[in-house]
């Protein structure tokens, strides 16, 4: 079972691919119903909390079911 | 630059800790340190040796982009040891050890900013160090493809137990072969239009002789490892440790030979090899 933060779209459009460290950027994934989801690991959480990201980490947790799996091979 | 060193037999040769490293292994030292990372002489050592194996054995030139994924943070294992080009990024999900890097299977890809446009037609590897057995949903290893006929990408270890390496017609030119684990070293290469080959630490496991008719370098994805890279989107996230990872050039049976030795003797100094 995986656990994240759930974003509404604004605070998707905020975070998505913005960078938190030089080699690190926030990828958010959407779930079987379409809302919107943050992985964080353990070490992540200790840098994004000395950032301006650091709001993310107050973000309502949830389970997260994903959505079927796509196709591969690939269709053309 | 020469230094006092203390030296560690390793692979037949002494590699000398504290200065007088190879000249590309001291770069890429610099590089990390530039990046804010660091790594412990055992690594520096570890990583130098592998080098000199490297060109010792005629794989260093193949290569593009080589990340041996030491120093236990997303700085070091972003810079890439061959050169100051492809330094990658990760998203966020990927937990960072001594052992190597894993990604979350959920969301996590490394983007190694290695785009197929700069590869070159009908002679490519892709190689990852998998510490992971396990099995599961259909996770890719490492991947850049069009979304519909070109791919070049492994999966190690698929739903039925299947190794799939597509170099590069997608499924036409695809290596699918029985394996009996997700671990090892798996390298994924052809060296011309009708000769694609798969090992798996050091195993021949599958051979794919149909011609392929498209060329790689016509289309633009970025390499991602730890996901697929479907047309720009990442997906079939992986939750398999890497240990190593490299883009390069097609390597010959001799040279793959070679490069498994060279990437097990990095590993073994590094008490993480499988």
């Amino acid at each position: 079972m995986s656990i994240g933060y759930i974003l509404t779209e604004s605070e998707y459009a905020q975070v998505q691919g913005q960078f938190y460290t030089e080699y690190q950027f926030f990828n958010c994934v959407a779930d079987i119903d379409g809302v919107w989801f943050l992985f964080l690991s353990d070490e992540d959480k200790q840098v994004v909390a000395t950032t301006e990201w650091a709001w993310v980490l107050d973000l309502p947790e949830a389970e997260y079911i994903p959505p079927p799996p796509p196709p591969f091979p690939p269709t053309e | 630059m020469f230094g006092v060193g203390v030296g560690v037999r390793v692979g037949g040769r002494t590699a000398v800790g504290g200065g007088g490293y190879d000249a590309d292994a001291q770069a890429f030292f610099d590089r990390v340190t530039a990046a804010g990372g660091t790594l412990t002489t055992t690594e520096k050592n570890a990583t130098n040796q592998l080098v000199l194996d490297m060109k010792s054995a005629g794989i260093w030139t193949p290569m593009k982009a080589i990340y041996p994924m030491v120093g236990a943070s997303a700085a070091a294992c972003a810079q890439n040891l061959k050169s100051s080009s492809f330094t990658g990024t990760f998203t966020s999900g990927w937990t960072f050890a001594s052992t190597g890097v894993t990604p979350n299977g959920t969301s996590a890809f490394f983007d190694s900013n290695l785009s197929t446009n700069t590869l070159t037609n009908n002679s490519t590897h892709i190689s990852y160090y998998s510490r992971t057995n396990n099995a599961g949903a259909t996770m890719s290893e490492l991947s850049g493809g069009n979304g519909s006929t070109l791919y070049l990408q492994m999966l190690v270890y698929r739903v039925a137990g299947n190794y799939n390496g597509d170099q590069y017609v997608t499924p036409t030119n695809r290596i699918d072969a029985a394996i009996a684990n997700s671990q090892g070293f798996f390298v994924d290469s052809r060296t011309n239009s009708t000769t694609h080959k798969a090992w798996k630490s050091n195993s021949l496991i599958g051979t794919d002789t149909n011609a392929q008719l498209l060329n790689i370098s016509s289309i633009n994805f970025n390499m991602y490892a730890g996901a697929r890279n479907n047309n720009g989107t990442a997906d079939l996230f992986s939750n398999r440790q890497c240990a190593f990872a490299s883009i390069g050039d097609g390597l010959t049976d001799t040279q793959a030979s070679n490069f498994y030795t060279a990437v097990q003797t990095f590993q073994t100094t590094l008490s993480r090899n499988v």
